[in-house]
């Protein structure tokens, strides 16, 4: 395939990606909300409407926010499939976004490149695939799982699964941008000692620590080039 | 087949459940594991759809398949761990939820933490109080499941509309990549899931100062030794292979290490 070929296979994957992707979002969609409102006719029991909009303003707001937030944060990472897909999928935060980083050092493609596309698209969809089959497992077997998984023996384990994650992913980026890492993990680790309450917003605190990180990165690219 | 039909009887053309069954019983019925089966399978053809496409389009610009597998086998294994945790979640709504609807939300576009706070505020609305399967109505359910899907929804329908239009805008030059040059884009997505790593281990840090806790962060500890062990391994070009398993190896030592500290 030479150069020319390339691009315009390229722009045809791309094209048919966005095509698909929008799709499958729109279904999703239609499919997600639909279901309350198919079961609540099967329960002879409609959604109290009145009711789900005063939880919304209640909780649905931050969320909304926050949705919009990791849109523009985690597209750029994913690109234009994985995006699609991961958000289709969910648990972006706790698996997604450091799975397609994992993926993308063990691969070695860089952002922004048609690698970079592809292997955020396999990451993700291999992901998503493989929380559906252990899902469904479950699911199957909960009766017989139910003393494995609820067992307290167990239960420290896997009430620190993010730890043992952001653990291994820290010390792979850690270890490769120290310098770049040390103002981020010293700021956060005195704002949680001073503002212990601050605990259970940790999942908002990541945009500001991003933020200042990113200016850092910027400072530091600005120098080298 | 008996017991399926046994439980639902026809009004007007319409199905319904049985009143007499509990409401555990309802939100466990078959025809609640067909909806949501069903959702997940179109859910799962669509993830099979992108994998195969990415694979083809691999091939075809001339990636090497093994690089391809690399990231598919390594992803497959690091997700095992986390899905386990997810499970979880599954298993602890369907104490108020049933099953289904809960393994649907996290299978699909749901995440861990925001089920149980909406499904809480949800309940508090409806006015059965809290999330428990005594106070549960067919009709608090259903406005609960509406809200659990509605408040989520936001990062899907921003794809739906923005996706292209923001990654063709924001995407580095593939020209400037091929040529070697290293745009920001690179160290920005590196410095952002540092600045993400940071938050967490920030906090693991700070909950270890004010007495929260040492678990979190003596798991970190030890997941990120195991890392460094893996790393150094797999540097070996018999133990190359390692590579694809390490952050779940790690992230298994690092959960032992919590078994043994609690």
């Amino acid at each position: 395939m030479d150069e020319k070929q390339r691009t315009e296979y390229l722009e045809q994957y791309t094209d048919k990606t966005h095509r698909i992707g929008r799709f499958a979002s729109l279904a999703t969609l239609v499919l997600l909300l639909g279901a309350p409102f198919l079961i609540g006719a099967v329960f002879g029991a409609m959604p109290d409407l009145p009711a789900a909009g005063r939880a919304f303003l209640s909780v649905g707001i931050v969320w909304t926010v926050s949705s919009v937030a990791e849109f523009l944060v985690y597209t750029p990472m994913l690109g234009s499939g994985g995006g699609y897909l991961a958000f289709i999928t969910g648990n972006l935060i706790n698996l997604k976004i450091p799975c397609a980083m994992n993926a993308r050092d063990i691969a070695g493609t860089r952002t922004g490149t048609a690698e970079n596309e592809i292997v955020s698209t396999l990451s993700i969809a291999a992901s998503s695939l493989v929380t559906i089959v252990v899902l469904a497992l479950g699911v199957l077997l909960l009766a017989p799982l139910q003393p494995v998984l609820r067992s307290e023996t167990l239960a420290p384990a896997f009430a620190n699964v993010v730890p043992a994650l952001f653990g291994a992913m820290g010390y792979q980026y850690y270890r490769r941008n120290l310098r770049l890492a040390l103002v981020p993990l010293l700021m956060m680790s005195l704002l949680f000692l001073f503002v212990p309450s601050l605990a259970s917003q940790t999942s908002i605190l990541i945009l500001p620590a991003g933020a200042v990180t990113i200016g850092l990165g910027y400072l530091g690219f600005r120098r080298s080039t | 087949m008996t017991a399926l039909c046994a439980k639902f009887y026809h009004k007007k053309g319409r199905m319904y459940i049985k009143e007499e069954f509990s409401m555990q019983e309802q939100l466990n019925s078959p025809v609640l594991y067909l909806i949501c089966g069903a959702i997940i399978l179109f859910v799962a053809a669509i993830c099979v759809i992108f994998l195969f496409r990415a694979w083809r389009a691999g091939l075809a610009i001339g990636m090497e398949p093994g690089r391809l597998r690399r990231a598919v086998t390594s992803s497959a294994a690091f997700t095992v761990l986390p899905s386990v945790g997810i499970l979880l979640g599954v298993i602890a709504l369907s104490g108020s939820l049933g099953t289904p609807w809960p393994w649907l939300r996290l299978s699909v576009i749901g995440a861990l933490h925001y089920e149980t706070q909406v499904a809480q505020a949800a309940a508090e609305q409806v006015g059965i109080g809290g999330l428990s399967a005594q106070g549960m109505t067919p009709r608090a359910f259903a406005t609960i499941a509406l809200l659990m899907s509605g408040c989520i929804m936001w990062g899907m329908v921003l794809s739906l509309f923005f996706n292209r239009r923001y990654t063709e805008k924001l995407g580095t030059k593939e020209e400037n990549a091929k040529k070697g040059k290293k745009g920001f884009a690179d160290t920005a997505m590196t410095a952002m899931f540092i600045g993400l790593i940071s938050c967490y281990l920030g906090s693991y840090i700070g909950g270890a100062a004010t007495g929260s806790g040492i678990v979190p962060l003596a798991v970190c500890a030890a997941s990120a030794a195991a890392m460094a062990l893996f790393t150094a391994l797999s540097k070996h070009r018999r133990l190359s292979w390692l590579e694809s398993f390490s952050v779940a190896g790690s992230m298994l030592i690092g959960m032992l290490a919590a078994v043994v500290l609690a």
